[in-house]
């Protein structure tokens, strides 16, 4: 073992502590380079969703145990499954949804380290619009012993009204910032947006 | 977070269809009123095409509101975001029991900007008159001109100590401990306002000693609408902190509980919040973590609960 001086183990531990406070992710770089995998994911969810509403949720860290919502008439069903279990197959064919949908958005948040995909309703002007809703959890966004903070990135599908900061407006004459889910949103490009926030959902 | 469930087939499928063909309670609880005749009363009703007390809210989507209340009394979501979970569980008894006198109410509101329901005056303050309607960005409630009427009237009336600190409405106030509701001012506004008996068990801080919770709670259910207090930063995860509050933080309407075979400790719990009812798999160990107060309403005229 390596004995160092006090002075060196203070040097040491600012360091380190300065280099995880540091770890974070431009989200907008981060969104490009994968742009092909996320973009596939929104139309996969998309496409899945208009037959029959869910949403997926990987609940850990390690991103091997996945939530699945299935949204139906009635009620909605929450059930947790470690990945690779049969009766989670079982339970999508069940409730009648795509299962090669449903795999091919695990695999893929499983490799984009997503937290959560969904459909939420947003309202403008007395009409009911959609957005896809996906939270990133990214390993190397969150320093240890940090509260959670995930990346969102939100599909719309119609270009959305932006001011000259990027920031996401109600529209293009009443300049109101529009908040999603409680949060500010900025551009990435017409139709995709993003924020940084600390609940994934 | 939620146990993993174990083997599914036997424990949905029965359970399930049994449920899903039977009515949600079984406890004895005679509504007051039918849905009928509070859309017939709401058809009828001659109202100003706008209301100088509420220059925000249009006619058409006021009663529109209303009628979707009526028809699918369910699905009344609390908003994205807001503090309005207390007011829109509680919501739940009359849409149920009593649409009559709800739609009456919130019909005399609209008119007159004062109403009365059973003890209670409500005379909302000038802040709320010009605020119901123009809440957005909280989903549906953004079209739901009624429903933030309704909310933000009790929210204004009905006062507890965690809204001490936040006497007056502003923008932003729904958001806020403004509306909060603690266990206390939970079970006054059911009292009050509606007249219903109620057995409550629990607090804000310290959950309660209930060393059988199934077969507590199934009694429950078979007494009367039974609602839970719960944790929600566990039930309804938002992130993965590994440090959350050890407090109560939303109300829910307690459905069905009911026990999964070959796995003692795991129930089925089928709950009404966020406009909808929801089925989950926990173990009795999680439900007892989170659950910080059990309230059952009976209807005025029966039998008052023994404690």
């Amino acid at each position: 073992m390596i004995q160092l001086p006090p002075i060196n183990r203070v040097l040491l531990l600012a360091i380190l502590a300065t280099a995880t406070s540091c770890t974070s992710l431009n989200i907008t770089k981060y969104y490009h380079r994968h742009h092909y995998t996320l973009d596939g994911m929104a139309q996969v969810y998309q496409k899945a969703y208009q037959t029959r509403h869910f949403s997926i949720e990987f609940t850990d860290r390690a991103f091997d145990h996945v939530s699945l919502e299935f949204d139906t008439d009635t009620l909605t069903y929450i059930y947790e499954f470690a990945l690779g279990e049969h009766r989670m197959q079982d339970s999508i064919l069940k409730y009648g949804y795509d299962t090669a949908a449903i795999n091919n958005l695990i695999t893929n948040m499983q490799s984009m380290e997503c937290t959560w995909i969904n459909n939420l309703d947003y309202y403008a002007d007395e009409t009911r619009h959609s957005l896809i809703y996906i939270s990133l959890w990214p390993k190397t966004f969150n320093p240890p012993f940090a509260n959670k903070k995930y990346y969102i990135l939100t599909y719309f599908s119609q270009p959305q009204y932006f001011d000259a900061e990027g920031t996401l407006m109600t529209g293009r004459r009443l300049r109101r910032i529009r908040k999603i889910n409680g949060e500010t949103f900025r551009k990435i490009n017409p139709k995709v947006c993003y924020t940084i926030s600390a609940q994934f959902r | 977070m939620t146990p993993m469930p174990g083997p599914l087939f036997l424990s949905w499928a029965l359970p399930l269809c049994l449920l899903l063909s039977t009515p949600a309670f079984s406890s004895p609880r005679n509504p007051g009123s039918s849905t009928r005749e509070a859309l017939d009363y709401l058809l009828q009703a001659k109202l100003p095409d706008s209301s100088t007390w509420w220059p925000n809210i249009k006619r058409n989507l006021f009663t529109a509101n209303l009628k979707a209340n009526l028809l699918a009394p369910l699905a009344m979501y609390q908003g994205t975001n807001t503090n309005f979970c207390g007011y829109a569980a509680l919501s739940y008894l009359p849409l149920h029991d009593d649409p009559l006198a709800y739609i009456r109410f919130m019909l005399t509101l609209y008119t007159d900007g004062h109403a009365t329901w059973g003890a209670v005056h409500f005379n909302p303050s000038p802040a709320i008159h010009t605020a119901a309607g123009t809440l957005r960005f909280k989903g549906i409630l953004d079209i739901r001109p009624a429903d933030q009427l309704w909310f933000l009237s009790l929210a204004d009336h009905f006062r507890g100590y965690l809204n001490f600190f936040f006497p007056r409405f502003h923008p932003g106030s729904e958001d806020t401990f403004w509306a909060a509701v603690n266990y206390g001012k939970f079970n006054r506004m059911i009292h009050d306002l509606f007249g219903y008996n109620v057995r409550a068990k629990g607090s804000d801080l310290i959950r309660p000693n209930i060393p059988d919770l199934f077969d507590y709670l199934s009694d429950c259910l078979h007494t009367g609408l039974t609602y839970l207090y719960v944790n929600n930063t566990y039930l309804h995860k938002k992130n993965h902190n590994k440090f959350k509050g050890s407090f109560p933080t939303h109300f829910i309407v307690l459905d069905a509980i009911r026990k999964i075979p070959a796995e003692p400790d795991m129930v089925d719990i089928i709950y009404w919040d966020y406009g909808g009812r929801t089925l989950r798999q926990v173990s009795l160990r999680f439900l007892k973590k989170i659950t910080f107060g059990v309230t059952v309403c009976t209807p005025p005229h029966s039998q008052p609960l023994s404690p």
